[in-house]
């Protein structure tokens, strides 16, 4: 996954966002290559989901500009559509579609944005489905699914788009300890696909075995940036180093 | 040992429970009704009645059915307008649901009959005048006259305006109650803010509003009953009719009352089994 030229896939530049009289980014500036797999960790609050999802434009910038596959999206918002078509994005809360069966949640999109014929989006549904493992649950609703398999189901909804690139905001914060392992092992098999991936986590098993970039974060800003094996194991920085020290006991 | 004293008694206690539990209140429809067929059956006044107020059941439906469909329609856009971003549409559409809200149903007929019909008239006509020299002295602009205009219609748009503007509330409500994570999936997958509502919002949404909307069906088909005040002949206005001339007031509120009554439980149970097929999820 490392052997991949070195192509900028996405590429934050200057980015601020305010919320209210809140400073949530300041000035953040990060780039992501094709195939790589970016790890944010932080405290609440630092500002990480927010960055992830300004990258898919959930949240609009106030200034400074954000180059998605040579798409911009900047504080005017223009080109929106161009940049969610070739971003997926999965939920810490999953957002599936509770009234619609598991294979519709994932023909839906596309068929109404990608205008694929219908059996060919059930045949690439199958196919996502056999990809996370749970191909018996097609005709379920997600109310009929566990926690672990609704992320399962909403990280294949995102793929059936043929995303370049996947953004995870905290995909496993919600679920109970005995699911997260199922998510993070379709996480893993995607990283070795090669698929770009920018995953807000603090699961460190995942970011030492997938991780080909580790950034900390902390009051809005990128603080520290390095492998997983120097972020983790010989931390520099003093509030990452603190930091550390509390989500791993 | 106990279970030989006991046993007895709450059989007792339960057969009180199930008397308890029995729909007294529909028994007592069902044997009013029963009562009130028997009348009609051998009473020769209230026969007369029923077929006469028979007459106006179409036109009560249809008043229903026509002013409730725009109403969702109407009540479907306004409430789209109040969660509007644009400050000019969202102004707009609170500005309707507050005129609308806030002005008796009564007064709202009497408006639309007496002053939007006969400006609507004025303003054709003038336009017709315009356009003398286009389409003749008497093309059909300019001969509009009020008893050209039906009444019906007066009622049918003052019902459905106002209700629209009730629709609007509990679609808004609706739409507010799907959790934001919805709309943000769904544009995420690349979706349209109109594709996203159409999809993946309002079906969620309108199965939530399906009690309150079945609700104002059957409080408009009540309503309905405010056409008699412009002479529009739905059933009460038949029931009207025959009673001053025939005197029969007792007979005619009697079978007027039980028809709305017959009308509205019907409509319920209706709504009802729509509301239990579409709640499953």
């Amino acid at each position: 996954m490392n052997s991949a030229p070195n192509q900028a896939i996405i590429q934050v530049q200057d980015v601020h966002k305010h919320f209210g009289s809140v400073h949530a980014l300041r000035g953040v500036t990060a780039r992501v290559d094709k195939g790589e797999v970016l790890v944010i960790i932080g405290p609440s609050g630092c500002g990480k989901s927010t960055l992830l999802r300004s990258i898919n434009g959930l949240e609009y910038i106030d200034s400074g500009r954000i180059l998605v596959d040579n798409n911009t999206i900047d504080a005017k918002h223009q080109n929106i559509n161009a940049v969610r078509a070739e971003v997926g994005m999965v939920f810490q809360q999953f957002n599936l579609f509770p009234h619609l069966t598991v294979l519709e949640n994932l023909t839906m999109a596309q068929i109404q944005v990608r205008k694929r014929a219908k059996a060919e989006s059930i045949d690439i549904a199958h196919d996502l489905l056999k990809k996370v493992r749970i191909p018996e649950k097609i005709n379920m609703y997600p109310g009929q699914l566990s926690g672990g398999q609704q992320q399962r189901v909403a990280i294949a909804r995102a793929l059936a788009m043929n995303p370049k690139v996947m953004l995870f905001d905290e995909p496993t914060s919600a679920l109970d300890p005995e699911m997260i392992n199922e998510v993070l092992d379709v996480m893993l098999d995607l990283a070795r696909d090669g698929m770009t991936m920018l995953v807000v986590s603090h699961e460190m098993g995942f970011a030492r075995n997938a991780a080909s970039r580790v950034i900390f974060m902390d009051a809005g800003s990128i603080v520290a940036e390095g492998t997983p094996q120097d972020m983790f194991d010989n931390p520099t920085n003093d509030r990452m180093k603190q930091f550390l020290s509390k989500i791993l006991h | 040992m106990t279970v030989n004293t006991e046993t007895p008694q709450s059989a007792q206690v339960k057969f009180v429970d199930r008397l308890a539990q029995l729909p007294w209140w529909f028994i007592l429809i069902l044997l009013l009704s029963v009562i009130l067929a028997y009348q009609f059956a051998s009473n020769e006044t209230y026969q007369q009645l029923f077929r006469r107020i028979l007459n106006g059941v179409l036109v009560t439906l249809s008043i229903t059915a026509v002013a409730y469909s725009m109403a969702i329609f109407i009540g479907l856009c306004a409430g789209l307008g109040r969660i509007s971003k644009n400050i000019f549409i969202f102004n707009l559409a609170t500005l309707y649901v507050q005129i609308v809200r806030g002005i008796p149903m009564l007064v709202q007929i009497f408006y639309w009959a007496f002053v939007i019909f006969p400006l609507a008239i004025t303003f054709f006509n003038w336009v017709g005048g315009a356009m003398t020299p286009f389409l003749g002295a008497d093309n059909a602009l300019a001969k509009i006259k009020p008893s050209d205009i039906n009444l019906y219609w007066a009622v049918v748009l003052a019902l459905a305006f106002a209700y629209g503007g009730y629709e609007a509330e509990t679609f808004r409500a609706g739409i507010e109650s799907i959790g934001k994570g919805q709309m943000e999936a769904a544009r995420s997958l690349g979706m349209s803010y109109f594709q996203a509502m159409r999809y993946i919002i309002l079906p969620q949404a309108i199965r939530r509003v399906l009690p309150p909307l079945s609700n104002d069906l059957i409080s408009m088909l009540k309503d309905s009953s405010l056409a008699s005040v412009l002479g529009v002949r739905d059933i009460t206005q038949e029931a009207r009719l025959y009673a001053s001339t025939t005197f029969r007031y007792i007979e005619a509120y009697n079978s007027l009352a039980f028809i709305y009554l017959i009308l509205t439980l019907s409509l319920s149970l209706v709504t009802r089994w729509i509301e239990t097929r579409w709640k499953q999820l």
